[in-house]
């Protein structure tokens, strides 16, 4: 195929700290600061807070922030292995999950004050090898009323640690859905799913150039649709690398293979593949079927026997709620949970054995991914303006650890890697502007 | 409606998809029940109605923009005088069943084929249509370059060789006679599946439904109301050539009174079409009331009037009662006016035509010759037509204007048909769908009105 080289016009962002939390901010970096100190010479450290009280007039959220922002900044630390154990925050006390403490070789304790006028992080340093506390240190900083506040809003948004903006460009409209695969020259290769076309970048330093295009030919019954979903799947193979490719439009997804220098279709499947995993040792494909013409899937989940991409007999199927939006947390190859939103938007999460976990009370913005098992993003139920949520899904829960604002509409998010950094493309739609434009966006966390 | 409100309208059209859409949901319509799925445009009603089952080849916006769902590209190429259309892939029918380039062909013969001034004037164009895979070409006798705007006539439709295949957002799924008729969403529907899964459309006058015709400013608290572009106009007709002038006049002036009487709901018509488009004014003088008794006394009138006027029924006999001449009002159903009127001598009949603004004054007047002089429909007439048809394509608008100032004359001049009076229409749409706008034909958009995700 000829190599078509075309550069993107590649748009790096990375967002000011303009949330005015200087000041926690400040006492984070302290006692992250002595952390890293006490640390310093051991290695392979496995560390994780087990206890977090709030003695201040700070709000649950505002304690929620400032753990997460600490657990950034230790997860920078080359030598410290940090395990995010925290459940929830409830009643000043926050939750977590102590079946992993075994595992650990420190454990920290952390209170928050409030004197006068300043408000202090007290921090406890217990060695479980030593079975004994080993260091006591308290930071303190003058937290204004102001900023106080902004700590008890319900926003999440930490530029300089958690997700942000690492990239934005502007795309072809129609764009269905991103995946990456890393080539065996060690470079990755992102495919951009279009209706007509998968068209295949390289990353080039910062920039993508244009590679190759699959041309996608569709054939009857096709239904035209309003709204263009679809989602692309990658798969490296015995038989080398494997795509698959569904959508709204047509009932059939295809099942793609490189041979003889080419792209060919080698299969069809009746529903959309959106992951692949291991159940019982066996490689499946899993995933759900549109609603002919619409924006939704249908109320089930299929699952594929997929050794033999050529081979698509022993499909068998779970019932579920029809979705505006659906993805799999997969963790090692396994099963973790379902997530979606349903026709509601309101989200819902299933277990591997696909019981519902109790739904959000919360509408969102039916747009959503999992990041393996670690993360979910989900678009927000916003009319003026949209923005996204980032859960860790760690423990099996459901936590907010960040938000992001975004200046359009939110039309898909898949998980991805850029620059090697884990995180998540949206494909969002900017109506207000003349013309309107359609940008891609990559949100990861900078640390990694 | 207040200034504000109109700022408020834009504002909500913005936010109202600024999250994934919702599928699904039925929307009222109150229409008139159409005859059959047979393509028939004649009035606003059926103008709606198959708009709904059937796709227009192009479309023309507000501001002037021509689109198309059908096509994926369309090009004049000056050289070899053609107009390429090239259909989108892979299009299906409401039964899934291909649409493709021999349809257009079809389609498009059959539209120079109707007694449309602009299927005439396409068809006096058109050199040869031919269809290929999916391309259609129109060869042109002349180099006309703006050929695309003759294609976006309402009635030019994508038509399947099936009775039973439609082409538009919806396909008709449920018919109960005189009582409703369901349509479904078509799930091929070349522009994109329709948020809406169904329409029912009502023939009834109550319950209210979402979206309706009726008299401007009513509805207020509950319903958006746009000016539609639709005007009735109520015409009094003699079809006996013995009725003395007299007579005619007077019961003219009769019913001109009751329209007075009954508190003016209808405007004066002093023209056959409309009295702003009209190169002509026609001012029959009244007569006194004396003189109308004295005309009207002895009279033993029969006046039929079609049964699309019958809210009119309670007031006007009430008034001819009350009067007391003997004037017999006659209800008499459209459809089976042309039937009765070969059996019956009919002296005078009362009727009404509806009109879209938007349509060129020679159609309607055309349409009045035809459809209104009945059994006075002559040789003259048809060379009226013949040369209202040659004029309009002279391009000249002061020809034109003659020509319908000359048809105009003559028809009252010939005593057969009186204008009286025009009533206009407002569309009201339910506040329950905020996002529904309606085109330049006045017809309400369906394709992406979808309930309030609120």
């Amino acid at each position: 195929m000829k190599k078509v080289i075309c550069s993107l016009l590649l748009l790096f962002l990375y967002c000011g700290n303009a949330f005015g939390q200087q000041s926690a901010e400040a006492l984070i970096a302290e006692s992250a600061a002595f952390l890293d100190e006490f640390f310093k010479n051991r290695f392979d450290i496995r560390v994780a807070v087990i206890r977090f009280e709030n003695d201040s007039e700070l709000s649950d959220t505002a304690m929620q922030k400032i753990y997460q922002m600490l657990v950034s900044r230790l997860e920078n630390g080359k030598n410290i292995l940090v395990s995010d154990l925290l459940v929830n925050f409830a009643d000043g006390r926050g939750e977590f999950n102590l079946s992993r403490v075994d595992d650990l070789h420190y454990l920290l304790d952390l209170k928050l004050i409030q004197n006068k006028s300043k408000t202090g992080l007290g921090l406890t340093i217990f060695s479980r090898l030593q079975d004994k506390i080993v260091a006591v240190k308290y930071f303190e900083e003058a937290l204004s009323k102001g900023e106080m506040e902004l700590l008890n809003a319900r926003n999440f948004a930490f530029s300089e640690l958690g997700f942000s903006k690492l990239l934005e460009f502007e795309s072809k409209k129609n764009l269905m859905d991103i995946q990456s695969i890393t080539g065996d020259d060690g470079q990755e290769q992102y495919f951009f799913y279009y209706p007509d076309e998968i068209v295949v970048y390289l990353a080039r330093e910062m920039r993508l150039e244009k590679s190759f295009q699959i041309k996608l030919e569709w054939t009857r019954p096709v239904y035209p649709v309003l709204h263009y979903e679809g989602k692309l799947l990658l798969l490296p193979t015995g038989q080398g690398l494997v795509l698959t490719a569904g959508n709204n439009f047509s009932p059939a997804a295809k099942v793609m293979a490189f041979h003889d220098g080419q792209w060919q279709e080698i299969q069809k499947i009746d529903f959309v593949p959106c992951k692949y995993l291991i159940l019982n040792q066996n490689p499946y494909l899993v995933g759900g079927r549109y609603e002919e013409g619409k924006n939704y899937f249908k109320d089930k989940i299929y699952f594929m026997p997929f050794s033999d991409p050529a081979n698509r007999s022993g499909i068998y199927e779970k019932k579920i709620t029809p979705a505006m939006a659906l993805d799999f947390s997969i963790r090692e190859g396994q099963l973790q949970g379902v997530h979606l939103i349903d026709r509601s938007y309101n989200y819902h999460l299933f277990t591997s054995e696909f019981e519902e976990k109790i739904p959000s009370p919360e509408k969102r913005g039916a747009s959503l991914a999992a990041l393996g098992g670690e993360w979910l993003a989900v678009s927000d139920y916003s009319r003026t303006s949209d923005q996204l949520f980032f859960y860790d899904i760690q423990n099996g829960g459901q936590r907010p650890v960040y938000t992001g604002k975004i200046s359009g509409e939110i039309q898909f998010v898949s998980a991805g890697v850029w620059q090697k950094i884990r995180g998540f493309w949206t494909g969002v739609w900017q109506k207000r502007g003349d013309p309107e434009r359609f940008v891609v966006q990559f949100w990861g966390k900078r640390n990694g | 409606m207040a200034k504000g409100k109109w700022l408020l309208l834009p504002l909500a059209l913005t936010l109202i998809f600024a999250i994934k859409p919702y599928y699904g949901g039925e929307i009222n319509i109150r229409l008139n029940e159409p005859a059959s799925f047979n393509l028939n445009t004649a009035n606003y009603s059926n103008l709606i109605f198959y708009s709904l089952i059937y796709e227009n080849f192009f479309y023309l916006k507000k501001d002037g923009e021509i689109f198309s769902n059908v096509f994926q590209e369309y090009r004049y190429i000056a050289a070899s005088k053609t107009l390429n259309l090239i259909l989108k892939d892979n299009l299906s029918f409401s039964d899934g069943k291909p649409l493709t380039s021999k349809n257009i062909q079809v389609s498009l013969k059959i539209f120079m084929g109707l007694d449309l001034f602009a299927a005439s004037k396409l068809n006096k164009t058109v050199k040869n249509i031919r269809a290929s895979d999916n391309q259609v070409g129109i060869e042109l006798l002349a180099d006309t370059p703006d050929i695309l705007s003759l294609l976006t006539a309402p009635e030019l439709v994508v038509l399947a060789e099936n009775e039973q295949s439609f082409s538009g957002l919806f396909y008709p799924q449920e018919w109960e006679k005189n009582h409703h008729l369901m349509l479904k969403a078509n799930p091929f529907y070349a522009g994109g599946r329709s948020y809406l899964d169904k329409i029912r459309i009502t023939f009834a006058e109550n319950p209210l439904p979402d979206i309706f015709l009726s008299n401007p400013n009513q509805f207020k608290d509950n319903f958006r109301e746009f000016d539609s572009g639709i005007y009735q106009n109520i015409y009094l007709c003699f079809l006996q050539g013995d009725i003395g002038q007299n007579t005619k006049i007077a019961l003219f002036t009769l019913l001109k009174r009751f329209n007075e009487a009954t508190g003016f709901k209808y405007r004066e018509l002093h023209t056959l079409t409309a009295d702003e488009e009209s190169p002509v004014s026609i001012r029959i003088k009244t007569l006194s009331p004396q003189k109308t008794a004295s005309i009207l006394k002895s009279s033993d009138i029969k006046l039929y009037i079609l049964a699309s006027l019958s809210n009119l029924e309670k007031d006007l006999t009430a008034f001819l009662k009350s009067s007391n001449f003997k004037i017999e009002t006659l209800f008499i159903d459209d459809s089976q006016f042309m039937a009765f009127l070969n059996s019956a001598a009919i002296q005078y009949v009362l009727i009404d035509k509806i009109f879209q603004k938007k349509v060129p004054a020679e159609e309607k007047i055309s349409r009045i010759l035809k459809e209104s002089s009945f059994n006075q429909f002559n040789a003259r007439t048809l060379r009226m037509l013949s040369e209202l048809d040659e004029v309009k394509f002279s391009n000249s608008q002061e020809l034109l204007m003659e020509q319908i100032a000359r048809i105009s004359e003559a028809i009252i001049n010939d005593g057969f048909i009186f204008p009286l009076f025009q009533k206009n229409y407002s569309l009201y749409i339910s506040k329950e769908w905020p996002a529904l706008e309606i085109d330049y034909y006045g017809r309400p958009l369906l394709q992406k009105t979808g309930k309030n995700n609120d």
